[in-house]
């Protein structure tokens, strides 16, 4: 399932892997949160792996994307997992999170755990 | 304007020689200084750096302003002997080693000259002055390369200490240790920090304990550092476990308003390693 910016695979029952594309244009985030949970709605997703393995880079502006995200896919209990952050984000992350995240991480798929 | 230098005969008749075939007698001091009971060089070594030395000098004396120490020809001189004393020290040798040899070398290039020209140079002043202004800029180079080669055994000591000092080990299948030692400051907190996640990149690595253990001090900018740390370890999907937090750092951290909420501390490495064994489901029974 293609949306303007992201690749959304079905990986197991309920499992759902979001591949975040070149084009994703995060400052259109109202309309991609709507569409994305449309789609987590209608395909009874429960979790949603959002793949941040080509971002070098995290700042402010696409931490805050993350965030609604999570919170909008929470608000349909779909449970965000971020998986294979880079240790450059992971750090330039650490630098100014002041709270905990909505969503959670990962190194990979399977090593997610409740 | 142009100043004038008086030049003695003494000096002008050195700087007129036409220097060659002095290097097999300069050999002497590098032989006594290298090849004796230290063994830096070889002979064959010490008989190519001694013809470059030759003819390093007589391009200096030979040259427009013998006296201008700041020429090319001099300079040429001057990165002759950084590199000589680099090569001196590298292989174990004191400076004491190149101090004795530049100025043997010295009294050696007098009597030589002598020798070889038959003017009596040895007995002018203005001659021994001439190149004791030489060869006192050769013995600053000297020093200088001593100093380099210092400040590179410092760093390199200092670099060895902090990997050492943080040893970052897969204990088992996915868990990363870290021991940290001594004094926390912001550089190393920041060393340490890029190494580890690195690691959890490259190990997949699922829990990293950090034991605090052998951390005596802790200020309030390293203590973010920390948070920082266990922030970013968590962000990449690993668990953090803290462990052997003294109870002056527990008090320091309290004072500091250090949210501990998110973070799982336990008391000794044995049981954060406990604890990241349960969290990936494996079970160690004695």
């Amino acid at each position: 399932m293609s949306i303007s910016g992201v690749h959304l695979t079905r990986i197991g029952h309920g499992d759902f892997l979001l591949d975040p594309l070149k084009s994703l244009n995060i400052r259109d985030r109202d309309r991609l949160i709507e569409e994305i949970t449309a789609y987590l709605i209608q395909v009874r997703a429960v979790r949603l792996f959002y793949d941040l393995s080509d971002l070098a880079l995290i700042d402010p502006l696409y931490y805050s994307w993350l965030e609604f995200l999570a919170r909008a896919a929470r608000a349909v209990n779909v449970k965000m997992i971020c998986i294979r952050m880079q240790p450059t984000a992971a750090f330039a992350l650490s630098r100014f999170l002041q709270e905990t995240p909505t969503f959670q991480t990962a190194p990979e798929i399977d090593g997610w755990q409740e | 304007m142009t100043t004038k230098i008086h030049i003695s005969d003494r000096v002008k008749a050195l700087f007129e020689l036409k220097i060659s075939n002095i290097a097999a007698d300069l050999e002497a001091p590098g032989l006594k200084s290298f090849c004796s009971d230290n063994r830096l060089m070889d002979q064959d070594e010490v008989a190519d750096f001694s013809h470059e030395i030759e003819s390093l000098i007589a391009s200096l004396l030979g040259s427009e302003d013998p006296t201008n120490l700041k020429s090319p020809e001099f300079h040429a001189i001057e990165v002759f002997f950084g590199n000589l004393s680099h090569r001196v020290l590298v292989r174990g040798g004191h400076i004491e080693d190149m101090v004795r040899y530049t100025k043997a070398l010295q009294n050696t290039l007098i009597e030589v000259l002598e020798k070889k020209s038959g003017i009596p140079f040895s007995k002018s002043q203005a001659v021994w002055l001439y190149l004791d202004d030489v060869f006192n800029e050769l013995i600053m180079v000297v020093f200088g390369a001593y100093l380099e080669e210092r400040e590179r055994t410092l760093q390199a000591q200092q670099a060895e200490l902090r990997e050492t000092a943080t040893p970052i080990t897969e204990i088992w299948d996915g868990v990363l240790t870290l021991p940290i030692i001594g004094t926390l400051d912001s550089s190393r907190t920041m060393l340490v920090m890029e190494a580890l996640l690195n690691r959890i990149a490259k190990d997949h690595a699922k829990a990293v304990v950090m034991d605090l253990t052998g951390v005596k001090n802790i200020d309030s900018q390293v203590s973010h550092h920390l948070i920082q740390m266990v922030r970013a370890v968590q962000l990449m999907g690993s668990h953090a476990i803290v462990t052997g937090i003294h109870p002056e750092i527990a008090r320091a951290l309290v004072s500091l308003n250090i949210d501990f909420n998110n973070i799982t501390t336990r008391a000794s490495m044995a049981d954060g390693l406990k604890e990241a064994f349960s969290r990936m489901g494996i079970t160690v029974s004695h």
